[in-house]
């Protein structure tokens, strides 16, 4: 067992599914980002250059919304997706257990008590199969696409939405899109990206989404109650996996790094750029 | 018999001329109308003389006590002219005495309505939608601002096939941050603190959250880090 576990220095954490879902949502998201700021900063010759890549200034509307619709698409199939997902036999219990990504009491105390440790107060949580960090950023997802996809609906067939609402709800839906987003967008290339690039546990990057995998010493160092468990259960063999070959890697890197490098580009444009506009 | 045929081919002649012209020619529009221009069209409704037809429909609402903005409901104007003359908005002319009016120009008075999507991202002219001189009161009997056609004689110019509704959009919104818009546009002023508390509370979470966790982490000295662990995975085996 000792030569056979060596090789298989990873554990398994995402399915072929999972990261073509997250890959489709980090190109859906930027090119939103992309779209939405040329468009918001259009008066700039920042917004000006990046509506260009796109095709300007009325193209981006156009990929915008065709970019929103399957966006919306892929929200309504990951729903359909997670139906499958979801253990039925155990059906009540199973969404409370430690591999559910639904938050619990636990998560309220880990998080406090990871604010302990920040300060050498407590002692470092012991973190299971999903970090709290980790379930705020996926249903984070849950509460932006349908407040982003309705009011960006409403604003992108404004005929027909007034149909069924007084037409100064436009004036609410460009509000309610504009901040959602901006909160988005500053979550993901701040907060998101600090967590899975910057922080020492994984820099240069987390290539857990990418491989599917994370390195079994640093989860063991990290999610020490998760390795337990499987552990316990004896599930732990049968979740590791060896790690990709150089070439995989690399292109791991690469695509990871240029979504860093395309969000820091929108953050710091956009950042600069926001005295320069009409608000 | 040879007559028979040159009808006949002159049939033929016309009909593929027919089809021809369905095929090649420009499409008739619904709206096509036999105006001298359209700019002229346009000018005969926008130009407020106080009188466009006998069928015009009447404005929805009608308040029987005029009311001066800013100073409340009142059961009488303060003079018989007093109300005509401060709700502008309901004048034939707007501008009217207002002194130097011609060599003013819109944005010395109106400058908070220059900053809109409509004028800065559209570059919509204010005549555009106001029309020209004498400029009729939004809420004007007869304007085409009134809320009871602007839809049909303003949005519609570039927005076919808008509403009534539609057209309650409001084009220019007042600034949702200040604290007078909770008498303009009180829903706006909400939504827009309820999603900066939103999204700024987000961020007062995590932010120094984050922060800290990176300077936690970038401060764990190597030799600390493993002896975590392994104190950790003792943890576990017992």
């Amino acid at each position: 067992m000792a030569t056979s576990v060596e090789t298989r220095t990873r554990i398994k954490r995402f399915t072929p599914i999972q990261q073509l879902f997250h890959l489709l949502l980090i190109v859906t998201f930027l090119i939103q980002g992309s779209t939405g700021l040329a468009r918001m900063f259009i008066e700039t010759s920042w917004g000006k250059t990046v509506a260009w890549v796109f095709g300007g200034y009325e193209t981006c509307r156009a990929i915008h919304i065709y970019v929103g619709i399957l966006m919306l698409c892929g929200f309504a199939l990951h729903g359909i997706y997670l139906l499958f997902k979801i253990n039925w036999k155990n059906f009540p219990e199973s969404l409370f257990s430690s591999d559910s990504l639904l938050p619990r009491p636990k998560d309220a105390k880990d998080f406090l008590q990871h604010i302990g440790w920040f300060f050498g107060i407590s002692q470092a949580p012991q973190f299971d199969r999903w970090g709290y960090w980790e379930k705020f950023d996926y249903w984070a997802v849950f509460w932006g696409i349908p407040v982003l996809g309705l009011t960006g609906l409403i604003l992108a067939y404004p005929l027909s939405a007034t149909q069924v609402m007084p037409g100064w709800f436009l004036n609410l839906a460009f509000w309610i899109h504009r901040i959602e987003a901006l909160l988005a967008m500053c979550h993901v290339f701040i907060i998101h990206f600090f967590i899975g690039h910057l922080r020492r546990h994984n820099f240069p990057m987390d290539r857990a989404m990418f491989e599917g995998s994370a390195d079994l010493e640093a989860t063991r160092h990290e999610r020490p109650a998760w390795l337990a468990r499987l552990e316990q259960t004896g599930e732990l063999d049968q979740q590791l996996v060896p790690e990709t070959g150089v070439a995989r890697r690399a292109v791991y890197y690469v695509v990871g790094y240029l979504a860093l490098v395309c969000g820091v580009f929108l953050l710091v444009g956009g950042l600069l750029n926001s005295p320069n506009i009409t608000w | 018999m040879r007559l028979g045929n040159s009808i006949g081919h002159l049939l033929y002649g016309l009909s593929g001329l027919l089809i021809a012209q369905f095929l090649l020619g420009p499409v008739v529009a619904h709206a096509q109308e036999e105006v001298a221009s359209a700019f002229r069209r346009y000018k005969d409704r926008e130009v407020s003389t106080g009188f466009y037809e006998q069928y015009e429909v009447l404005p929805r609402k009608t308040r029987p006590i005029i009311a001066v903005p800013g100073v409340g409901p009142g059961v009488f104007a303060y003079s018989p002219s007093a109300a005509q003359v401060r709700t502008r908005t309901r004048l034939a002319d707007s501008h009217q005495n207002i002194k130097f009016y011609n060599v003013l120009r819109c944005e010395y008075c109106h400058i908070e309505q220059t900053k809109d999507i409509h004028t800065v991202r559209a570059r919509l002219t204010c005549r555009q939608c106001h029309g020209s001189e004498p400029i009729a009161g939004i809420e004007h009997y007869y304007s085409p601002m009134n809320p009871v056609r602007r839809h049909a004689y303003v949005c519609a110019k570039c927005h076919e096939g808008s509403s009534a509704s539609f057209a309650s959009y409001i084009v220019h919104p007042p600034n949702p941050t200040q604290v007078s818009t909770l008498k303009t546009f009180p829903v706006l002023f909400y939504v827009f603190w309820f999603m900066v508390v939103l999204a700024g509370g987000t961020f007062l979470v995590f932010l120094p959250h984050t922060a800290l966790w990176g300077i936690r982490e970038f401060l764990m000295t190597k030799k600390k880090k493993k002896k975590d662990g392994n104190k950790r995975g003792d943890e576990n085996s017992n």
